[in-house]
């Protein structure tokens, strides 16, 4: 079979030479307030150090008092979202953001072995913080439902992560490399302390 | 004929090349986010484009890793909480004294420590990193307000300062074997021998 690729070519040419971005009824669906939800905490400095901060620590508390977590933050996020746009909470700045990452921070540097419902409450907390701080950008014209739905469901994925990635890291205690892999999370929890507190003497300077 | 086979086959491969370039093409978002990744890698920057800094905060890994458990592994977990104790009295503009002097006199010092592998206990070679800390954070500290982001300019600086200690740590691990240990010693030699430089120049000795 005799095959004409110049034809093929030209054309082909022609195609690529006017491309259009491919809205796929995605914002005509709506469907695009989802991704606005979970797109808008890992535009924010303060959700993603926040929220990584605190994946890490429950990871660095084992599985069994992690796990609480994948459940606790996601709700804990809507219940945040609901108050902050219900009723218009200013529950985050710059001090309260900064107070939580110094406590997250001194928590893994110490490596305190704090129990599963003080963890459970101080990921709640900081997730109905966080969640406030995310309703305040919300627009007239963004559904609420899509938009909460997204912001869930990106909590549950980050802390879901960054525990288990976490938890695969610490290893086994018993593992030679434990030690070694203890003190990094201790370390990195010395830096995630030292950015709060500068950022603390930062808020209170301003 | 063959020829024109061949051309052809090359022109479809370009074809096929360029089409899947353009499928997993990503828009271009020129400056986006520019203020948080202009104030994390300004701070990032900030300990490596002072070789004062640079060098004293490699050196106190170095002497951390001489001095072996407990300060080579209390040495990165407190040595940024410390240096933030400064940053903080950097933003407040509480001004300490003689700041470039005393940065540069932590070069010197460590330099002098990690050569003539001084083993001091533990407590007092803790106060003596500690104090450095705070001077080095504090100069550090003193730019953050002016950042763009505040935020990611202090993440940037923290996570500089503590790879530049994990460098020094990894670096004194050599004195597991005797002709590491010599080297290490020269390179405290050498830092020491910079610390006196900038010693001078922040006395006005050297122009």
């Amino acid at each position: 079979m005799k095959v004409r690729f110049a034809p093929v070519v030209v054309a082909a040419a022609l195609l690529l030479a006017q491309p259009q971005a491919a809205d796929a009824h995605i914002i005509a669906s709506r469907l695009g307030d989802f991704y606005t939800g979970a797109l808008h905490p890992l535009t924010d400095l303060q959700d993603l150090i926040l929220w990584s901060a605190m994946g890490v620590l429950a990871g660095s508390l084992g599985a069994a008092a992690g796990r609480w977590l994948v459940l606790v933050f996601p709700i804990g996020l809507l219940a945040g979202l609901i108050l902050g746009r219900t009723f218009g909470l200013p529950m985050a700045g710059p001090a309260v953001d900064a107070t939580m990452i110094l406590l997250l921070g001194l928590l893994l540097a110490a490596a305190a072995r704090i129990p599963t419902a003080l963890l459970c409450a101080i990921g709640f907390g900081l997730a109905v913080i966080r969640g406030a701080a995310n309703a305040s950008d919300l627009a007239p014209e963004t559904d609420h439902v899509l938009f909460a739905a997204g912001l869930a469901c990106a909590g549950y994925a980050a802390i879901t992560l960054v525990m288990a990635l976490t938890l695969t890291f610490r290893s086994d205690d018993a593992a030679p490399a434990a030690a070694w892999r203890g003190i990094a999370i201790r370390a990195l929890g010395g830096w995630v302390a030292a950015v709060g507190l500068m950022m603390a003497g930062l808020a209170f300077a301003s | 004929m063959i020829d024109t086979v061949r051309t052809t086959h090359r022109l479809v491969l370009a074809l096929v090349l360029a089409i899947a370039a353009l499928v997993v093409a990503q828009p271009a978002f020129a400056h986006e986010q520019a203020a948080a990744g202009g104030g994390l890698v300004r701070g990032l920057l900030h300990p490596l484009s002072g070789m004062d800094h640079l060098i004293a905060m490699v050196a106190v890994g170095i002497w951390g890793a001489q001095l072996g458990a407990p300060a080579i592994w209390v040495l990165p977990i407190t040595f940024p909480m410390v240096m933030a104790v400064g940053g903080v009295l950097g933003v407040l503009r509480i001004p300490l004294p003689m700041p470039e002097v005393v940065v540069a006199l932590s070069a010197l010092v460590l330099g002098a420590a990690v050569a003539m592998r001084l083993r001091l206990p533990f407590a007092a070679a803790a106060v003596v990193v500690a104090v450095f800390a705070i001077f080095h954070g504090h100069a550090h500290g003193a730019e953050l307000p002016s950042s763009a982001n505040p935020l990611a300019y202090g993440v940037g600086f923290v996570v500089a300062t503590g790879l530049l200690h994990l460098c020094g740590i990894v670096i004194g691990t050599l004195t597991r074997w005797p002709v590491g240990e010599r080297v290490i010693q020269g390179l405290g030699v050498v830092i020491a021998g910079l610390g006196c430089y900038f010693l001078a120049q922040s006395l006005g000795a050297v122009a």
